[in-house]
């Protein structure tokens, strides 16, 4: 094995933050296309960069914006003119080992939540999406499911709305009303 | 306790529809504060709330909300159902946002419960710097333009508002303006010596300034303050201040126009309450806040005369994006 | 004399030794939960403890804050998730013990480490307060932005593989960091005019996706895996491990006390800073860093928690907060009634002394709780992942509205989760992107506060930096330590010295 290389040997996609996924002298499926979204993202943001105080004072808004999307575009297209050179790995495809059709799936589980989140309000959006993948991932009985999706978001919803009265989103629910209702309870009037 | 349970849930299914004045609060309110935690408008909102509190018979949930120098918390507030469930509390800032082009609302899209305090502008330099006054420090500029360095809180802040006022007064002053992200920060750097002059609000400097690590030059209002007396006021250095003056950043709390009228007595009387609670009156004292605990017509008036003078100042000294005018904010005396 | 009686009224009133107590319990959990801050649960208490007397109020936020800079490691470990931005460096090592079923002995480690570096802390508040405040003021706009770049460089030993990705990384971190209304300026940028981008872009944002949202999609793969088994034995490192440690460890804390007490700096940039360190003058560490070495869990977790002594200097001795917690902290003494500043240190000495044994006491706590609940903790990550996974994602979503009340946060979050994991497939690391956004304001407003202060003048800027011996000392390391990462060095060395360098 390369010295170099200390990613994991499953998948190649890093054991930790400090030790990234990929091969040294190889590219994956999809490496190219992403290390040219990189670069082409890089050239609108420097070009965005520009246009906030042009080149002007050192001390501009925009200077360091600028300095920083030109190390980027400059950067990303060291990476797209190696990974270009560089051969592809053998036996690897997009749909096994990049991006399988379950992780597809969870991505638009959490667009769908992320969409949904304002106007149904934390507490049924939440429900659904835990629900949901629980019972796809576990593949267990509904019972099973429902016990454990349900009590894990009650103690969230307890400890994030309750305790730390984060205001999440409210949508269809009355959760401020209930809250109240529940504190008067309390209160014993 | 189950009848009692029962009867909570046909309740919640009735306040959920009709919400009226009588028994509000009936459910927990929203404020929204709009900067960070442990800055002045956030003391002052969680130190007067909770004496607000015990009048209302509520909960007020308060959350602090940044960014866009506060105009997101006031975006958010304005686009809130008008029914007095969320609360914007706010500083002075979102008077400008029209002219310095940060926003298209201000507080004229709300109705001010109650604008508790102001606070009183103070120039203060460093320690070590070779003036002891305001005179001084103006003789000093001219003889060494563009040298002395100035701290500043961004384009609309309390220390650009001043300067503006400066050199409106004295004439265009060579001065390095150096931007900081609130005046904490420029005071420290003050300390340093990073910057020589700033123009901070009393509140924030007067710790440093009992403990000798910062020079005060002049209180920018009418009269010397009670907390400072041996501090000169600016127009005793120079009588043409007196226009702009009193001038001073303000704390409030307001809800979105359209807020039923009962709803809006209640809260105001609330705030008006907790703001005379002796705590809250002792800290505003201590930290120099001027209480005005004002509401109704006479916060509507204040916030008029204030954006008037300011917008203009600012216009005037060329800071503004926009004219006051395009906004029909009228030239102050006219 | 007298006033230093005041250290042990803690132990004399029961009641606040209580506090403390729940403090830090309580603190520990909010660390450990992303998106629950110190600084959001130091500020509810302060409407929460509104009517009571200023020492219970004052025990129970320093138990919270001691608590929570710990807490932030849990998470790290166990999930990949730092629960505290001052926990990202604890992830990169102690993660990959974690996977190797040594979670008990990582956390064990952290606990006694935050426990010593704490103390060291501590130990400099309370004995050299004024002198470490005197020289923190010192630091000019110049001197905080060599700080950045020095920090910035730290993106060589942050990312193994490519060196290119990683520089990469880091511009990226910056750019992303300087999204939305300048706060000095206002102007808009990198907005693309958009409503939603005016705000900026939460750094917890960024940090959650990057970190918890790409692990848990890539754990997608693994679902049907069977969890690590944890060994739990060996939860109390043993003396023979911490004497090895203890020449890194007083290092670190010494960094952790720097860096906490200036303004504007804290726990999270001291981490990583001081992980940096561990890297460069470990030199046989048993595992490679990345892979589960000891020493990249020793160097950040003292330095974090040296810091919290470090951010009480510049509180106590002069009413500037050293970070958001102990600006809170400030609020809340005046609502008290006091007034911090420089004058409370000779008009209430008590309240100082109070502060030191409250903190010291909360430092004992955290470590008896930390090496208790290390059992019932770990089983976490033995809970099925058909499970753990989707409770990330919910937590995650969670955390990330949870940091600003702003749903655009979650959105960013969940971008940047996608793009994380793109970017670990392709090795690209993340530690420099997170890095880039910690510094990026810390860099770009320094930068333009010290040449608006020169009048945009290059030639003066290099002299005030050539004039003062603190602005030299930090750009004499900058210059080192970009030479040393550069080829140019390892070829030098070859011919210097006959051989490669390791």
């Amino acid at each position: 094995m390369n010295p170099e290389f200390r990613g994991d040997s499953d998948h190649h996609d890093g054991t930790s933050d400090a030790t990234p996924g990929g091969y040294p002298a190889q590219r994956r499926p999809g490496e190219l296309g992403f290390a040219i979204f990189l670069t082409i993202a890089s050239l609108v943001l420097l070009y965005n960069a520009y246009g906030i105080s042009g080149l002007g004072a050192l001390s501009a808004p925009g200077s360091v914006p600028m300095a920083t999307t030109f190390i980027m575009l400059v950067t990303a297209g060291m990476v797209t003119l190696r990974t270009a050179r560089m051969p592809k790995v053998a036996n690897e495809t997009m749909a096994n080992d990049i991006l399988p059709l379950l992780i597809i799936i969870f991505i638009g589980f959490l667009v769908v939540f992320g969409l949904m989140l304002k106007p149904v309000g934390f507490a049924p959006t939440a429900a659904l999406f835990l629900i949901v993948a629980i019972k796809v991932l576990a593949r267990r009985g509904w019972g099973y499911t429902l016990l454990v999706a349900l009590g894990s978001l009650i103690v969230i919803w307890l400890v994030f709305r309750v305790v730390f009265t984060v205001l999440l989103p409210a949508g269809i629910v009355p959760e401020a009303e209930f809250i109240q209702i529940f504190r008067n309870l309390l209160s014993g009037n | 306790m189950y009848p009692k349970l029962i009867g909570a849930l046909v309740a919640l299914g009735l306040t959920a529809t009709i919400a009226t004045a009588q028994d509000y609060p009936s459910k927990e309110i929203q404020g929204i504060i709009q900067w960070g935690a442990g800055g002045s408008t956030d003391t002052v909102m969680r130190s007067v709330t909770p004496h607000a509190e015990d009048v209302l018979g509520g909960t007020v949930v308060m959350q602090n909300m940044t960014g866009a120098v506060g105009a997101i918390a006031l975006n958010h507030v304005a686009g809130s159902t008008a029914d007095g469930y969320t609360l914007l509390m706010g500083a002075e800032n979102p008077m400008l946002y029209k002219v310095m082009g940060l926003g298209d609302k201000d507080y004229g899209e709300f109705i001010p419960i109650n604008i508790l305090a102001r606070g009183t502008p103070i120039l203060v330099a460093n320690k070590d710097a070779p003036y002891d006054d305001y005179a001084g420090l103006m003789a000093y500029i001219a003889e060494n333009p563009g040298e002395v360095r100035i701290g500043s809180t961004g384009p609309g802040g309390v220390p650009s508002v001043v300067t503006a006022m400066m050199n409106t007064v004295e004439g265009e002053l060579d001065l390095i303006a150096v931007p900081y992200d609130g005046d904490g920060p420029a005071l420290t750097a003050l300390q340093g010596g990073a910057i020589d002059v700033m123009p901070a609000v009393l509140g924030a400097a007067i710790e440093g300034i009992r403990a000798g690590n910062i020079k005060p030059l002049a209180v920018f209002d009418l009269a010397p303050n009670s907390k400072l007396p041996d501090v000169p006021a600016v127009t005793s250095f120079n009588e043409a201040y007196s226009t702009y003056l009193p001038w001073g950043p303000f704390f409030g709390v307001f809800v979105p126009k359209g807020t039923p009228d009962d709803v809006v007595a209640k809260l105001s009387d609330a705030y008006a309450t907790g703001a005379r609670h002796p705590d809250f009156v002792e800290l505003m004292d201590s930290r120099g806040f001027t209480l005005m605990s004002i509401s109704g017509d006479e916060a509507d008036a204040f916030l008029t005369k204030w954006q008037q003078g300011t917008a203009w100042l600012l216009h005037d000294a060329g800071l503004t994006k926009t004219s006051p005018e395009e906004f029909g904010i009228a030239r102050p005396g006219e | 004399m007298e006033t230093l009686l005041a250290i042990f009224t803690i132990f004399t009133q029961p009641q606040l030794l209580l506090l403390v107590g729940i403090g830090t319990f309580a603190g520990i959990y909010i660390g450990a939960i992303p998106g629950l801050s110190v600084t959001m649960a130091v500020s509810i208490l302060i409407s929460f403890t509104f009517s009571w007397d200023v020492y219970p109020a004052i025990s129970l936020m320093v138990g919270i804050y001691m608590g929570g800079v710990y807490g932030g490691s849990r998470t790290a470990i166990l999930l990949n998730i730092p629960g505290a931005p001052s926990a990202i460096a604890t992830a990169m090592d102690g993660y990959p013990m974690a996977k190797r079923g040594e979670a008990g002995q990582a956390i064990g480690v952290t606990t006694v480490m935050s426990f010593f570096g704490g103390f060291i802390g501590i130990l400099v508040l309370a004995l050299a307060a004024p002198f470490v405040s005197d020289f923190a003021l010192t630091f000019q706009p110049r001197d905080y932005m060599l700080l950045a770049i020095l920090g910035i460089l730290l993106v060589g030993s942050l990312s193994s593989g490519s060196l290119v990705k990683g520089i990469f990384a880091g511009a990226f971190g910056i750019a992303i960091g300087s999204v939305g209304r300048d706060p000095l300026t206002f102007t808009e940028r990198l907005t693309f005019d958009l409503q939603i981008m005016q705000g900026g872009i939460s750094f917890i944002a960024v940090m959650i996706g990057m970190f918890g949202v790409s692990e848990a999609l890539l754990q997608l793969q693994n679902v049907d895996k069977v969890a690590v088994r944890q060994k739990i034995s060996k939860i109390v490192p043993s003396f023979a491990t911490m004497r090895k440690h203890l020449p890194l460890s007083l290092q670190t804390s010494t960094i952790g006390v720097i860096i906490g007490a200036l303004p504007g700096t804290g726990g999270d940039i001291a981490a990583l800073m001081a992980y940096d360190h561990a890297k460069r003058v470990t030199k046989n560490p048993e595992r490679p860093f990345g892979e589960g070495a000891m020493e990249g869990l020793v160097a950040p977790e003292t330095a974090n928690n040296a810091a919290v002594g470090g951010a009480f200097i510049p509180m106590m001795t002069l009413g500037i907060p050293g970070d958001a917690v102990t600006a809170i902290m400030i609020g809340a003494l005046f609502i008290h009634g006091l007034n911090p500043g420089p004058m409370l240190m000779i008009d209430q000495p008590d309240m100082f002394w109070f502060i030191v044994g409250a903190l010291m006491t909360a430092n004992v706590f955290m470590l008896i709780f930390g090496l208790t609940g290390i059992r019932i903790f770990t089983k976490i990550v033995e809970m099925p992942r058909s499970i753990i996974i989707p409770l990330i994602f919910l937590l995650s979503i969670v955390g990330a509205y949870a940091v600003n009340n702003a749903i655009s946060d979650v959105y960013w979050m969940l971008g940047f989760g996608v793009l994380g994991f793109f970017m670990r497939h392709y090795g690209y690391p993340l530690g420099p992107v997170i890095l880039g956004v910690i510094l990026s304001r810390l860099l770009d407003d320094n930068w333009r506060r010290a040449i608006i202060s020169e009048r945009e003048d290059l030639g003066r800027f290099f002299e005030g930096i050539i004039t003062s011996p603190l602005s030299l000392t930090l750009f004499t390391a900058v210059i080192l330590i970009f030479v040393s990462q550069t080829p140019l060095w390892s070829a030098a060395k070859i011919r210097l010295f006959g051989k490669a360098s390791t």
